[in-house]
């Protein structure tokens, strides 16, 4: 692990003060992150409940790579964030003197657009995890909007001056909707560019063709990508997860319909429990890896400890931060994605989208989150040995991030102020002539940084092809074909009530949207939509659930036929020799 | 793919991976140029941008040239490199 200004930094040690909540009361309180024997820990008192801590890192080192900005003149660190995103209008006056985060709706305070839209499509589900907040039984009320009122979530997002170019559909299970298919439809007339579902994959296991022919379908009005729903490769694990016995073949199901359909963009997600699938972190990747032509990604999540309260003890026990996983990560693979050199925090892009954004003329992806939301790195073939390895081996990533900062520092204002050389001489006139100054100024702009990338990059490739295009043309395209080479490994830590962050708060890029009674959209972070938010919402837009819909699953066992399975200890279901 | 076969005392098989070579590697090779034939498809994808073809494919050509100069230059490379960079700033 290295920085380009070297490794002094990591010699001092790491303190921050913030503001977070009581786990119990759910206040507004401040809270002091510091540095304690290698580890990061937020530590906080509500004056009504006492002292509170929680481990935000278990590496320091890691940590303080990830947060180091520069030294000031006398050499201090500046442990400062500084990534603050371009903002979208607000959507609501923040009139609760109790402030972030409770002025939800957004509110001014808020300093990143949205990046990921998410809607609830349901809380209807064909599963019965216990630790999941959606669930139509356990609630005794439907959450499920109409067409109208998703195509009103939709504008919503998707109007605003920097809108999200990804949505993702979420539950419950959103598969259990018949008219899912028209939702991806829609998602795509409102200009969404990649459209995705979080799913266990009930729509896209079902037997005699009917999985396959639902997984055409949505492929054909607009489903991209399946974020899916997965533990692990042995059934034992899913069974202690979601209460459900031989769920691999379920699994495995999806994969194959997915593969025969055609749709070649499966992201893994893995929710890392302490004990019960911490142990499974290397056996996705195999398993990723075995079906490599139509998993595109890896996401851990380590678990969120939201919905009751837990001791101190229990605290220490469960928590996984996401350093804890990039050492699992580490560990399982024989050290060949490396906790020192592969992975790095999302923010770490923000320069170089802005300015391919900017040279190409397209919409902005933001990750202007905090750096302890999510790590991520690419693994890639290497041709020479057929093995998949870091991105990094085809790269100079320290050079290309620092390049790309630097190159953005000097350009940046162009972005707002044109060039207006021949307006300011001829008036009106002049402004046709200015365009075409500003377009060669932008084409001279294009070929300083394509140099400057190309001087960092170490192989060539149909790869590379495909990040060359995406110097040039910044497309979806471009994206969606380079994604296609690689395999995203990435860790979300979502927060908690233990462990939230208003300055990550502030800066969360996944955004929930709400379609209000009254006619208007409530939109929120992620983490305080599910840690404060999601009751009082969702009881101001419940519907009467009726015997047909709280009876259609039967979830004390999950689904309700489910097959028995040969063997899944080798990426799924048993290969022939 | 190699790897360590490791039984939990709960039964659990959990693997060390000491290789990451991946069994349906040909099929990988080729999921980009599947995406790429996808996008094809329509008439105004960045894929059937001619201008934009040949630049990549000279692009392609400058990347390969490059790598042979940078084995060629040793211990030397950072030096031009910097030579370079302050060149690209040059105006900005």
């Amino acid at each position: 692990m290295y920085h380009i200004d070297g490794t002094d930094y990591l010699k001092q040690k790491y303190y921050k003060k913030t503001r977070s909540i009581c786990p119990e009361c759910h206040e507004p309180i401040d809270a002091e992150i510091v540095e304690r024997e290698g580890e990061i820990w937020m530590q906080k008192e509500c004056p009504d409940h006492g002292y509170y801590e929680d481990k935000i890192s278990s590496s320091a080192k890691y940590y303080k790579w990830t947060h180091f900005k520069k030294k000031d003149k006398d050499g201090n660190v500046e442990w400062q964030f500084l990534k603050d995103g371009e903002t979208n209008p607000p959507d609501c006056i923040g009139d609760d003197p109790r402030g972030c985060p409770y002025n939800c709706g957004l509110c001014e305070k808020h300093i990143s657009t949205c990046s990921l839209a998410l809607i609830d499509l349901t809380n209807r589900c064909n599963f019965n995890c216990n630790f999941c907040y959606a669930n139509v039984k356990q609630a005794g009320y439907l959450v499920e909007p109409t067409l109208e009122e998703l195509d009103r979530i939709m504008e919503h997002f998707r109007s605003k001056p920097i809108p999200p170019p990804a949505i993702m559909f979420t539950g419950g299970e959103p598969t259990v909707r018949k008219d899912f298919p028209e939702i991806c439809k829609m998602a795509k007339d409102h200009g969404f560019k990649e459209v995705i579902v979080a799913t266990n994959g009930y729509g896209f296991q079902r037997k005699n063709g009917k999985g396959l022919e639902f997984t055409k379908e949505c492929m054909e009005k607009g489903l991209d990508t399946l974020y899916f729903q997965f533990d692990g490769i042995n059934n034992e694990t899913f069974e202690k997860t979601r209460g459900i016995k031989n769920l691999m073949s379920y699994k495995q199901r999806v994969i194959d319909n997915c593969r025969e359909a055609g749709l070649s963009s499966i992201v893994l997600v893995q929710t890392v429990v302490k004990g019960i699938t911490d142990i499974e972190v290397g056996n996705v990747i195999q398993y990723a890896i075995d079906n490599i032509d139509v998993v595109r990604g890896i996401t851990y999540q380590p678990v969120s400890l939201c919905g009751r309260s837990y001791s101190e003890d229990d605290l220490k026990e469960m928590r996984i931060t996401n350093a804890d996983v990039i050492k699992m990560v580490d560990e399982q693979t024989s050290g060949k994605i490396g906790i020192e050199n592969a992975w790095y925090p999302l923010t770490t892009i923000v320069e170089f989208g802005r300015i391919i954004a900017y040279l190409a003329d397209v919409e902005p992806v933001e990750f202007t989150c905090h750096p302890d939301c999510g790590f991520a790195t690419y693994m890639v073939v290497d041709p020479d040995t057929n093995e998949m390895v870091p991105i990094m081996d085809y790269f100079d990533p320290i050079k290309i991030v620092d390049f790309s900062n630097r190159f953005w520092d000097k350009i940046k204002h162009k972005e707002k102020e044109e060039i207006k050389f021949f307006e300011n001489i001829l008036g009106d006139f002049g402004k046709t002539l200015d365009k075409g100054v500003n377009w060669v100024d932008k084409q001279q702009l294009r070929a300083r940084f394509l140099a400057g990338m190309l001087q960092y990059t170490k192989k060539p490739g149909k790869l590379m092809e495909m990040f060359t295009r995406i110097l040039l043309n910044g497309e979806w395209e471009s994206i969606s074909a380079f994604t296609h080479g690689t395999l995203l490994i990435s860790s979300m830590h979502f927060q908690d009530a233990y462990n939230m962050n208003l300055e990550r708060t502030k800066r969360c890029i996944v955004h929930f949207g709400v379609a209000m009674p009254d006619g208007s959209v409530y939109e929120a972070p992620f983490c305080t939509m599910n840690t404060l938010h999601r009751p009082a919402i969702e009881k101001k837009v419940a519907k009467k659930a009726g015997t047909k819909v709280m009876e259609e699953f039967d979830t004390t066992k999950g689904e309700r036929v489910l097959p028995e399975q040969e063997v899944v200890h080798n990426g799924g279901t048993k290969k022939e020799e | 793919m190699s790897q360590e076969v490791i039984t939990t005392k709960d039964g659990l098989k959990v693997r060390k991976l000491v290789s990451l070579k991946p069994s349906t590697s040909e099929e990988y090779r080729e999921a980009i140029m599947h995406r790429v034939d996808h996008f094809s498809q329509k008439r105004d994808s960045v894929f059937n941008n001619m201008v934009e073809n040949i630049l990549v494919k000279g692009l392609e050509l400058i990347l390969e040239t490059k790598i042979r100069v940078d084995d060629l230059l040793g211990d030397q490379k950072e030096t031009v490199q910097d030579f370079i960079e302050k060149l690209l700033f040059i105006g900005l």
